[in-house]
């Protein structure tokens, strides 16, 4: 009785879950605002959520393979940073991208060298170079940000691309999201993630170059954070040294919250994916109902806090009822042998 | 000599001295007492909620919610005094809230299981939510700080500034604790093999459970000396301090990995951090190096750590081959 129950019962995982939510909260938006369900707001979302999607992604592999990396939101203002810094010296704004994005790569060699070659810990490490990058920033620039962008290019950061409403920045994030997905989900590479992240020894053990992958992993996260710091120079048009204070913990939050286990092993590219856009429709929704953007910070915690607890609730319940079911069965069996 | 030799907080002690030698020889006003004040009363707050976070760094746990927790207190506080609230009235709601806060980690860490750095990113997402709700634009001015705050964060015992003492004492107390009871040992054979802690029969959750709990009270009670040494409370009170407060336990040499360090080598982190943005300003070199400096610093000492660390392995197999 109780398999054939078990049997029809959905396999609703914690990725799903969030799509789900994300679903009841465009219907709910749709209902509570008149301008929610506008093509207009559906591009303020996405120019909304830009950047941190594009750090997210990186971020999902390094939390899988059971490193953590906060010194993204620094290696993105450094990466800004040099772009100004670059272009209020007279360099060509096209040569100062790339310049600001080869800096942004060198970060994450850095980290990916002291994480793996010199074997610290992730945590340690990465809190040491969010400091270090974040004071290279301010070296570079002091206290005055560059403003004066190219017209061309800071009219990317806010116009749409022409007859559509979406934001300029999709041509980066669609093709990042597509790409992480296949090589998360449908490559090697992807089950070598997801095997680190589960033991490193078993991973080394079984012919994985767990530290060239790690290292490679760190290096990519840094050439992400350099796109990343391109959209969001480009979105605010200009380039300060304070860019992104604080986005390492709510790039972390969303990915925890798109079911990716903080111990490694688990979670995929569809619960991160839903779980920014979540986060962007809440905030837009709280926006439109007239909230404040500390009920966002609220609403964040507490379904980070669900996240985690939800299922660990489910399990401990399941694991009881196991328990009761074996021990009526066992005294069945005694009964009967008596 | 040796055991003195061997005290895992004699490097950063010297890397202190050597700060502080250096920004002295630049400036010779650092050498004042007014200087070493200076240090010290910068580094209050820093340094007494590292005396917290050891307790919880050294069992392998992290707590992330330190910086809403003192800055939610130190706003409950303020409104309280302004409202006409008693000191102790004031300090006790402060110290209760961080109790709360505390305690709620402690129970989804050690009784859920959950890990604890999602745990207390969601509280300190959480608490300042609902702190910025509170406060809104509200702004807590010195005049309605209770006067003995302000008069501790204005005077001084035998030099050195009243609420560095406050810390100073703190940090023994706990030291003492966690050198000498048997549960403070236990905090660090929890951190330093779990399973085997729980197979010797240490009751790890309650363990667990209590330290993030006295965490939680010591962040709360730190709101006071917030409140006093900065003399007003608002909305942004204590953000995004508690990744200072981690880099100065790892300065310190309380390890990540869980198992080692002392709420000592916290104190001295969190001294020598505060040291760096002084010598900086004495030596003429731009305010704006000090993220950098912290920064190398913070790598320089967990590297340092591992090299020797790396190094008494090598020596343990060597003797136990010659053995």
């Amino acid at each position: 009785m109780n398999t054939t129950m078990s049997k029809y019962r959905p396999n609703v995982t914690w990725d799903k879950g969030v799509g789900i939510l994300l679903i009841v909260t465009v219907i709910f938006g749709w209902i509570a605002s008149p301008d929610f369900a506008t093509t207009s707001n559906l591009g303020f979302i996405l120019q909304d959520i830009g950047e941190f999607l594009i750090i997210a992604l990186p971020m999902t592999f390094l939390i899988i393979a059971g490193e953590i990396d906060l010194s993204v939101a620094s290696t993105l203002s450094l990466s800004s940073s040099t772009m100004g810094y670059a272009y209020r010296s007279g360099i060509n704004f096209n040569v100062a991208i790339i310049i600001g994005i080869l800096v942004a790569v060198a970060c994450g060699v850095l980290n990916g060298f002291l994480v793996n070659y010199l074997g610290l810990q992730s945590l340690a490490v990465t809190i040491g170079t969010l400091g270090l990058f974040r004071g290279l920033c301010f070296v570079l620039l002091g206290n005055q940000p560059v403003n004066q962008l190219p017209t061309f290019w800071s009219n990317l950061g806010t116009n749409s691309i022409p007859h559509t409403f979406l934001p300029w920045s999709v041509v980066i994030i669609i093709p990042a999201v597509a790409i992480a997905w296949i090589i998360l989900h449908r490559t090697r590479y992807g089950r070598w993630t997801y095997l680190t992240g589960i033991s490193a020894e078993a991973a080394n053990f079984s012919g994985i170059p767990v530290k060239q992958f790690k290292f490679s992993l760190f290096v990519i996260t840094g050439f992400m954070c350099g796109l990343a710091a391109l959209v969001y120079t480009l979105r605010f048009a200009s380039a300060s040294p304070d860019s992104a204070m604080g986005y390492e913990l709510s790039v972390i939050a969303a990915v925890l919250f798109g079911g990716v286990s903080i111990a490694g092993g688990f979670g995929t590219m569809w619960g991160v994916l839903f779980s920014v856009l979540e986060l962007g429709v809440i905030r837009s929704v709280l926006q439109l109902i007239n909230f404040t953007a500390n009920a966002l910070q609220m609403v964040s915690g507490a379904l980070l806090l669900f996240s985690v607890a939800l299922p660990r609730l489910i399990g401990m319940l399941k694991t009881r009822r196991e328990a009761r079911v074996r021990k009526s069965v066992t005294s069945l069996t005694s009964s009967r042998s008596v | 000599m040796k055991k003195i030799l061997s005290i895992r907080e004699l490097p950063i002690f010297a890397v202190f001295i050597l700060f502080y030698v250096t920004a002295g020889l630049g400036n010779h006003q650092i050498f004042t007492s007014s200087g070493l004040h200076d240090i010290l009363f910068g580094s209050s707050i820093v340094a007494m909620l590292a005396v917290a976070e050891t307790l919880i760094i050294v069992m392998k746990h992290i707590d992330l919610s330190v910086g809403s927790v003192i800055g939610f207190s130190s706003y409950l506080m303020g409104k309280n005094s302004a409202e006409g609230h008693g000191l102790l009235f004031c300090l006790l709601i402060g110290i209760a809230f961080g109790l709360g806060v505390g305690a709620l980690n402690g129970l989804l860490v050690a009784y859920f299981r959950l890990p604890s750095l999602v745990v207390t990113l969601a509280t300190l997402y959480l608490v300042r939510g609902y702190f910025s709700q509170v406060a809104g634009g509200d702004f807590i001015n010195s005049g309605q700080v209770p006067k003995a705050l302000t008069y501790m964060a204005d005077h001084t015992f035998i030099k050195i500034p009243f609420l560095f003492i406050v810390a100073f004492v703190l940090a023994l107390v706990v030291g003492h604790f966690m050198h000498n009871a048997r549960s403070g040992r236990d905090l660090y054979a929890i951190g330093s093999n779990h399973p085997a802690a729980s197979l010797a029969g240490i009751s790890v959750a309650r363990r667990t459970f209590w330290a993030f709990t006295a965490a939680g009270g010591i962040s709360g009670a730190a709101g006071a000396v917030l409140l006093a040494r900065y003399g007003q409370a608002q909305a942004n009170s204590g953000l995004g301090i508690e990744l200072n407060v981690v880099a100065a336990c790892v300065v310190g040499g309380v390890a990540i990995a869980g198992g080692v360090g002392t709420v000592y080598g916290a104190i001295i982190g969190a001294v020598l951090l505060q040291t760096i943005v002084l010598a900086l300003g004495a030596l003429g070199v731009s305010q704006f190096w000090q993220g950098v400096v912290n920064g190398i610093l913070l790598i320089a000492a967990i590297s340092l750590d591992k090299l020797l660390s790396m190094r008494s392995q090598r020596t343990q197999i060597m003797r136990r081959t010659q053995a």
